[in-house]
């Protein structure tokens, strides 16, 4: 009955439209009130019991939960009692178990991810769903979405701050087109970078962004980087190690991040470019032990082969393209020629 | 057909050489073609089949390093060979060649009933010998360009790597459709030798065939003109083939 009557009030409050706290909320917030309201848990730390309802009026909650959905085992006499909670982070693990009941998928994929891999082995820092996405203040993440990227800089703060220098980063803001962390990390089923098996998807990570042809035409970028990345040498050989990981030394096929960067990517023609024709012959060598200043050349910078770009290759190229057809076609004329005659002599 | 006296075509060595080319043949196709075609499912298949990329490799090197030293010996034991006067250079392409192939072709397409008397090898045999040798050179070079890329770049223009590639996965393939498509079909389908000429094997070859086939080789072995041959069944004479 007295759930009856919630909804009632839930309907009644969203028909009119505006941002309201659900009725049951006066119940909490008749003691959540000050802002100053903290209580000290065992480890010493002060857990804030105030409540901005304001900021949780305006979070995409703020008209359909009640307290109690998340909070489901609050009572309204729990302000006197044993507290079990001793640290704040155990206060936070308590409740952001409560998201899965409405967020079952998201929650189901970050049971894949790195984080919650980590926290797992005992890591109490792994970033839980609140984490990134704030507890009585929920927004929709990706509005703008560079605050996406602002999310996961407030703990990986090194890795943020190369890549608001790399050419994603210093573009980022106000860009709606350039990749943030999650664009190539994903965002619930996070994937741990440690291992490599995330470098061997750049082709198809990047490919995304880099053979689209509309959004390369945008910015005058060629959309043959991995069609010509494949093409070659590294690309094949990459395309057998998909799945592969970069452990206990083990050489895998050069990908993107191995050549470009990770998230210190430049331009091609900026200095501090790892392909930059004048660093080329370094970057090789990371591999190709004793480069010589010629070896770059064996690359094709994702050129197709051309009269102007390699004409050798061209050549040859079109060389077997006539060759073959007219040395198999002159072949197997012969074969049918030859038994036609046996057929017709029978 | 194989009945009847036979008569010794091929000595072990060259049967040890078929049979070394055609096993290391077969590895570098299966190493290798899915190299080319290696967004095909096939491909995968067989690079797993053979423990990864980096395993394939090594395999498809070795057979490519056995292939270039069982080349070198093969050039070094034909000369000595021919140089010793133990044989002629039977593989020499020579002018009766060109003209075997144009009357042959005419015989295919109806034009005469007379079909060219061959030699120890006849015009098909000599351009698969060629083609072989041809394109066994140009797999070896760039082959071990490809192999030791940084080392090669010291000495010819960087170019020359990718160029050697796409020579070196289109000469394969040719290489394959050749041996698929001709050899296949001289060897095992055409109706001469069907199902299966073993004489590359058991290095002989029925008199019967030799009187067929390679007329003139045999009238020689025998030592009389290649009219009086027992047998009289040389195709010269008529479109029927002396069959059974």
């Amino acid at each position: 009955m007295r759930k009856m009557t919630w909804a009632v009030a839930f309907l009644l409050a969203a028909a009119a439209a505006r941002a309201a706290i659900p009725a049951e909320q006066d119940d909490c917030l008749g003691c959540h009130t000050d802002p100053g309201q903290t209580f000290t848990l065992a480890s010493g730390e002060g857990l804030p019991l105030w409540i901005d309802q304001a900021a949780f009026a305006r979070s995409v909650h703020g008209e359909n939960l009640r307290c109690t959905d998340c909070h489901s085992d609050k009572s309204s006499d729990h302000a006197t009692g044993e507290v079990k909670f001793k640290t704040r982070r155990e206060v936070t693990r308590a409740y952001y178990e409560q998201c899965k009941g409405c967020h079952f998928a998201n929650y189901t994929k970050t049971l894949d991810g790195v984080h919650y891999a980590v926290m797992s082995k005992g890591n109490d820092k792994a970033a839980l769903c609140v984490d990134c996405h704030g507890a009585h203040d929920i927004s929709r993440p990706a509005q703008p979405r560079t605050r996406i990227s602002g999310m996961c800089s407030r703990c990986h703060h090194a890795e943020a701050d190369v890549y608001a220098r790399s050419v994603h980063g210093r573009a980022s803001a106000g860009n709606p087109d350039v990749p943030v962390c999650t664009d190539c990390h994903k965002a619930h089923d996070t994937t741990d970078p440690r291992d490599g098996a995330l470098a061997m998807r750049t082709p198809e990570i990047c490919g995304r962004c880099h053979s689209d042809a509309k959004l390369m035409k945008k910015y005058g970028l060629s959309t043959g980087v991995v069609a010509t990345y494949l093409a070659d040498f590294h690309g094949m050989s990459a395309t057998f190690q998909k799945g592969q990981r970069r452990q206990d030394g083990k050489r895998l096929a050069a990908v993107c991040t191995d050549c470009h960067g990770v998230h210190d990517i430049q331009k091609a023609d900026d200095p501090r470019s790892a392909v930059m024709s004048a660093n080329l012959r370094k970057t090789c060598a990371r591999c190709h032990a004793g480069a010589s200043e010629t070896f770059p050349r064996a690359w094709l910078s994702h050129y197709t082969p051309s009269l102007e770009k390699a004409p050798l290759v061209w050549f040859v190229q079109v060389f077997y393209r006539l060759l073959i057809p007219f040395m198999v076609g002159g072949l197997v004329l012969q074969i049918a020629l030859h038994l036609w005659r046996v057929v017709v002599n029978r | 057909m194989n009945h009847g006296p036979q008569i010794l075509r091929f000595t072990f060595r060259q049967r040890a050489e078929h049979f070394i080319t055609m096993a290391v043949f077969v590895l570098l196709c299966m190493t290798g073609l899915p190299q080319k075609f290696f967004e095909a499912g096939w491909a995968h298949a067989l690079v797993e089949g053979f423990g990864g990329i980096d395993r394939t490799r090594w395999v498809h090197r070795f057979c490519g390093v056995v292939l270039a030293l069982a080349t070198v010996i093969h050039f070094a034991g034909a000369a000595v060979t021919i140089w010793s006067r133990k044989a002629g250079f039977t593989m020499a392409p020579v002018r009766k060649d060109f003209e075997d192939a144009v009357l042959q072709l005419k015989f295919y397409l109806g034009m005469t009933n007379r079909q060219p008397r061959y030699d120890r090898y006849d015009y098909k045999q000599k351009f698969e010998y060629w083609g072989l040798v041809f394109g066994n050179v140009i797999m070896v070079v760039t082959g071990f360009v490809l192999f030791f890329p940084v080392a090669f770049a010291q000495l010819v223009p960087g170019q020359i790597i990718p160029a050697a590639k796409v020579a070196h996965s289109n000469e394969g393939l040719m290489a394959f459709f050749v041996i698929t498509i001709w050899h296949i079909f001289n060897a095992h389908l055409n109706p001469d030798v069907f199902p299966f000429d073993a004489s590359m094997f058991t290095g002989k070859i029925s008199r019967e065939r030799m009187l067929h086939e390679h007329p003139l080789e045999l009238a020689r072995i025998e030592g009389r003109p290649v009219e009086e041959l027992a047998g009289h069944a040389a195709p010269d004479h008529g479109p029927e083939h002396p069959h059974g």
